[in-house]
């Protein structure tokens, strides 16, 4: 077994996607294809007092307006079944759908949905996250104690999910401190904002639905339709077209089963195609707005005795995927440091916003953000260059984290070390400019996955995967590993992939999960094949499939290059015999021990089962006139294991940093009053442009990690995202003469906090 | 709903006055259709096609650009970026390439937006908008053509020919400056335009301020002359300026910025742009755009 490491990876989807020729989702049509549109809430909490769509269907043109009359009674949701495919007597948020329409053309669809009659009374809007967890606050769901829930969901008014972590005696240790240094952060909501709006097609043969559709989670997707059409698993079907981006915005179900219900309704495929505006305002896929308090404790010598954290998530609406957010929220409020005596408290909050639901690295760049820039603070209170602070008091290989975990090796020192030496920490710089540098961590996800591998009888393969390409590369990865696996070229295998009727179960494009578990079916996959090109070759060859080793498109005798087949030759040999077919799964590693500590309301994320470090430094350029922030260069030093794919891997550096950068300076939700986006579109919802991208350096740490995925390598699609927002944040504390105590940092916001 | 191509002025004129309205690069007009700020209107006529109105030329009288002249032409024309630079600073800047591309002169002006970022340098240059109908030609002023945010004085069935502007005199330099956010895509959230004209002596002989986004239209800064004049280009001379362009401004407040941080920023950018304007008066090379120069949201 060779390993092919080429110099350049050529993404399989990459040439269809370049020339136009792939097809995404909104480029399907289908004969007789209606449009559908939806009717949306508009209003953020009331009760419906009058929903009539008579007037709707009676416009020529119109196939069918479904409401919740016309869907079965479901609740559902992954922590909280709190969630209804349309409204059911009460809205809750802007964007919550309340009625569905099909038509022939979009703009007949639309004008039904504008003409069916909802009318309302008023609910309370609940908006503020402190005060939603006041005694006296209304609430967001009245009856919720009546949803079904996961296990440790604590139903106690618009608290929807609580964790905490206690380790050690956290006011004993605040006593041993020579300094406390308090905090505040506050940190706005923000979008993914894929360049692919949305888009859902669905058709019926018989009892059976195909759905094509824009998902990050194709198998997710289709246990949201089963069970909320009540339909078996084999009678749904989900195609993913090529997917245009989703950073976590399309993970989740939405809203196949909507137009899977119209094309039933219609006898027609039906498509959905969201406008942008549609995009921000109704998935329940926003990255979370939070206030984060931290108190930390430390000594002269710079050591850390303690770290007390409060949190507030903004839910929104409905609970979505968001349920397990307090606990990742606490493991990055403590963050990758050594403390003995932790105390953590994290409420994910009801209010009458837009759902919040994974964005890539879900509530860790907020946390990370808040936390590192409290770091700096601590090492001024004592006096220390923040970098050597770090160093002092980040975990390390064999040390005890937050949660009581013991780390076997990591690579969060190097991190420190490469990050701050790729930017040049310590030099001298013109006085409006300075380096700002933050840790961060991120867990492996270790979850179930599957594959099948075929070698046809030319000998050309394909692999079949349940695994969903969201642009990270990491399924396409899958090539080299099995190519490698049975010493041939990744060229000769093709991907069948995103289609849940073809291949095993995944869990999709979400978690950083994709090449660390698929990785391992592959592999798996791919050995079975391999065994069975050993035992062929072996008598073929007349060697014992043991000295079989298969390279460069050959099986040879080891020791003796020139007693060779190929594997062509092979694969014909099998084609008119015992076909090539391998399947593979493999364990997932188990999550490590704790020791030590106590975790309330516990969904596994504790414990990071491999978990990935990282550290960005980053220089900037304040512009004190007006508080405009230019990150000239980013610093990324990154263990994320064994990297595979050079290339891709740094394009998720480079993704992620400047997905970072448009958090700390431009990206943030603003709301009215009323609960409802202001800025629900990219006029004013400022992403950052090519132009604004700074210099950034990459460096992979590599290192030997217990339990990770193929080859040593651990996720890496959502860690570059964690931690530039907060290196920027301390860059610019530096400049300022202290912390921008929100973020988006934004240019005013800057300016603001000069003047005071 | 009709959309018809015009291949003659002539034919545009006649579309007007058949009450038709002029589409041009369309970034305004169908851009803020879909964005539903004002339906499409029933009969377009796209003028896009008429190449005489494209052209840039100079003449005894100063400079006279076509209608249709886009924004990637006039930052890179010659004689906008040497003589007439803040033009070619605020084209520089307008959207991406894309937009540059497509955008025009004709269409930023009768757009009438008060963050349009070619306004500021034409007020300072005191460019006149030539109007063609079927009944004939008039030159206005920019003050008399914006009379509010997206509204100017010009009949429905008049065609904007070209901009003119006065010739420049020896020693003057201008320049645009606009606070931006992020390099590309951006809109004025404050701009200022500044016209420097030096005496021999070095001391300013000429100073207009024209300032984006801070009012119903894009406006004036009034009395510089008066306070400026005879004196050098220094810091004083600056804080005057910024002083002036933020009490004169009347900002709103939206997504963008406070009214209170628009003021603020509005007088910087008027330094800058006096400053950069008396910099290229007195003969220094400063790159298109500005902002780039400067640093605003930018490297330097
Ligand atoms: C992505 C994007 C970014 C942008 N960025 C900027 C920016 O940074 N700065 C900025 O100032 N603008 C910006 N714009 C706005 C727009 O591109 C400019 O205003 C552009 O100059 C408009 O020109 P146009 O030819 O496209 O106008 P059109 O859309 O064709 O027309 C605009 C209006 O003017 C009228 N009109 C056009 N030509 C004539 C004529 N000859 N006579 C009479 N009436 C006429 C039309 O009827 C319409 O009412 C941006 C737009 C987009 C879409």
């Amino acid at each position: 077994m060779t390993p092919t490491t080429q110099p350049r990876f050529v993404r399989a989807d990459g040439p269809d996607k370049v020339t136009g020729s792939g097809r995404y989702t909104a480029d399907l049509t289908l004969t007789g294809m209606l449009a559908a549109k939806f009717r949306y809430a508009d209003v953020s909490h009331a009760r419906i007092t009058k929903l009539d769509t008579t007037a709707a269907l009676a416009i020529p043109g119109v196939f069918a307006v479904l409401t919740a009359a016309d869907v079965p009674d479901v609740h559902f949701g992954p922590f909280v079944a709190d969630r209804t495919l349309f409204a059911r007597d009460v809205v809750r948020f802007e964007g919550e759908v309340v009625a569905a329409v099909a038509a022939i053309t979009p703009e007949v669809a639309q004008r039904a949905a504008d003409a069916i009659v909802v009318e309302y009374e008023a609910l309370p809007v609940i908006t503020d996250i402190e005060d939603a967890l006041g005694a006296g606050s209304p609430l967001v769901h009245t009856g919720w104690s009546d949803y079904g829930a996961a296990d440790p969901v604590v139903r106690d008014r618009n608290d929807a999910s609580f964790s905490s972590i206690t380790k050690g005696d956290v006011d004993a240790g605040l006593a041993e401190a020579d300094h406390i240094v308090e905090s505040r952060y506050v940190a706005d909501g923000c979008h993914a904002a894929p360049i692919e709006p949305r888009a859902v097609l669905a058709q019926w043969e018989g009892d059976k639905v195909t759905i094509w559709t824009s998902t990050q989670v194709p198998f997710d997707a289709r246990a949201g339709v089963c069970e909320t059409l009540e339909l078996p698993a084999n009678r749904v079907r989900i195609i993913v077209a090529h997917l245009g981006g989703g950073f976590g915005g399309k993970c989740g179900f939405h809203y196949e089963a909507h137009v899977a219900a119209l094309a039933k309704a219609t006898k027609r495929p039906v498509r959905l195609l969201f406008s942008r505006r549609e995009e921000f305002l109704a998935p329940d896929r926003r990255r979370e707005g939070m206030v984060i308090d931290i108190t930390t404790g430390v000594r002269n010598d710079g050591t850390i005795t303690a770290r007390k954290a409060w949190i507030a998530i903004d839910n929104g609406a409905y609970t979505a995927d968001a349920g397990f957010f307090p606990q990742l929220a606490a493991m990055h409020v403590a963050g990758p440091y050594k403390i003995p005596n932790v105390h953590v408290d994290a409420h994910l909050v009801y209010t009458n916003h837009q759902p919040s639901g994974s964005v890539r690295a879900p509530t860790a760049p907020q946390t990370c953000w808040a936390l590192e820039s409290h770091t700096d603070e601590v090492a001024a209170a004592v006096g220390m260059d923040p970098v050597a602070f770090r160093r002092l008091n980040a975990v390390d290989t064999g040390a005890v984290g937050p949660s009581g975990q013991t780390y076997g090796e990591i690579g969060v020192q190097q991190c420190i070390e490469e990050a701050t030496k790729l930017v040049g920490y310590g030099q001298t710089l013109p006085d409006d400019e300075a380096i700002g540098v933050a840790i961060g961590w991120w867990p492996s996800f270790a979850v179930p996955s599957g594959a099948y591998l075929k070698l046809d009888g030319d000998g050309s393969g394909q692999i079949i995967t349940g695994a969903q390409e969201c642009g990270t590369g990491a399924v396409m990865t899958l090539r080299q590993l099995a190519a490698d696996e049975l010493g041939m070229d990744p060229e000769n295998f093709e991907l069948v992939y995103q289609d849940t009727s073809v291949a095993p179960y995944d869990m999709g494009a979400t978690g950083s999960q994709t090449l660390f578990n698929n990785g391992r079916a592959v592999v798996a996959a791919a050995g079975q094949v391999a065994e069975q090109l050993r035992k062929l070759a072996a008598e073929f060859l007349e060697a014992a499939p043991g000295d079989i080793v298969l390279a460069d498109g050959h099986a040879h005798v080891a020791g003796s290059p020139s007693s060779t087949v190929s594997i062509a030759e092979l694969a014909g040999i099998a084609a008119g015999g015992e076909l090539l077919i391998g399947h593979g799964s493999g364990a997932p590693p188990a999550a490590p021990p704790l020791a030590g500590s106590s975790c309330v309301g516990d969904l596994g994320m504790a414990s990071f089962v491999a978990p990935q470090f990282s550290c960005h430094a980053v220089r900037v350029r304040l512009d004190r006139d007006t508080g405009v922030v230019r990150v000239l260069e980013v610093g990324a030093a990154h263990d994320s294991g064994t990297i595979i794919n050079e290339l891709g891997a740094l394009g998720q550096v480079e993704g992620g940093v400047m997905m970072g950068v448009g958090q700390a300076l431009t990206e943030g939700t603003q709301y009215d009053d009323q609960g409802r986006q202001r800025n629900a579109g990219l006029l004013e919802y400022k992403l950052q442009t090519c132009a604004d991208t700074p210099v950034i350096r990459t460096h992979f740490v590599q290192i030997n990690t217990p339990d990770a995925g193929p080859r040593g390598a651990k996720g890496l699609a959502e860690a570059p995202n964690v931690a530039t927002a907060a290196a920027i944040s301390n860059a610019l504390a530096k400049l300022v003469g202290k912390p921008v105590r929100r973020l988006p940092m934004t240019a005013e916001r800057v300016w603001e906090a000069m003047q005071s | 709903m009709s959309f018809t191509i015009a291949t003659s002025i002539e034919d545009a004129l006649a579309a007007l006055a058949a009450g038709a309205r002029p589409v041009a690069g369309g970034s305004d007009l169908v851009v803020g259709a879909r964005h539903g700020k004002a339906p499409l209107p029933d009969s377009i006529v796209a003028i896009d096609r008429l190449s005489e109105l494209s052209t840039i030329t100079l003449t005894d009288d100063g400079l006279r650009i076509g209608a249709l002249a886009t924004h990637a032409a006039m930052m890179l024309d010659a004689t906008i970026v040497a003589s007439y630079s803040a033009l070619a600073d605020a084209s520089a800047l307008v959207g991406s390439p894309a937009t540059r591309n497509v955008g025009t002169l004709g269409g930023n002006v009768m757009n009438a937006s008060p963050a349009m970022d070619t306004g500021a340098p034409l007020l300072v240059f005191g460019a006149m908008v030539e109007l063609r109908s079927t009944s004939g030609t008039r030159s206005v002023s920019l003050p008399d053509l914006w009379v509010g945010p997206g509204s100017t004085s010009a009949a429905a069935d008049e065609l904007c020919i070209a901009l003119v502007l006065a010739k420049r005199p020896a020693r003057s330099g201008s320049a645009y400056v606009r606070l931006e956010y992020r390099r590309a895509m951006e809109i004025a959230v404050v701009g200022a335009a500044a016209s420097v004209t030096l005496n021999d002596d070095g001391t300013a002989g000429h100073v207009a301020v024209a300032l984006t986004a801070v009012a119903p239209t894009i406006v004036a800064v009034g009395g510089l002359d008066a306070a400026l004049i005879g004196r050098p280009v220094d810091e004083d001379t600056l804080a005057a300026v910024a002083r002036a362009a933020a009490e004169q401004s009347a900002p709103i407040s939206d997504l963008r910025a406070s009214d209170s941080y628009r003021r603020h920023c509005v007088g910087v950018m008027a330094r800058r742009a006096v400053e950069a304007a008396g910099r290229r008066a007195g003969g220094e090379a400063i790159a298109i755009p500005v902002n780039r120069a400067y640093g605003i949201g930018a490297s330097r």
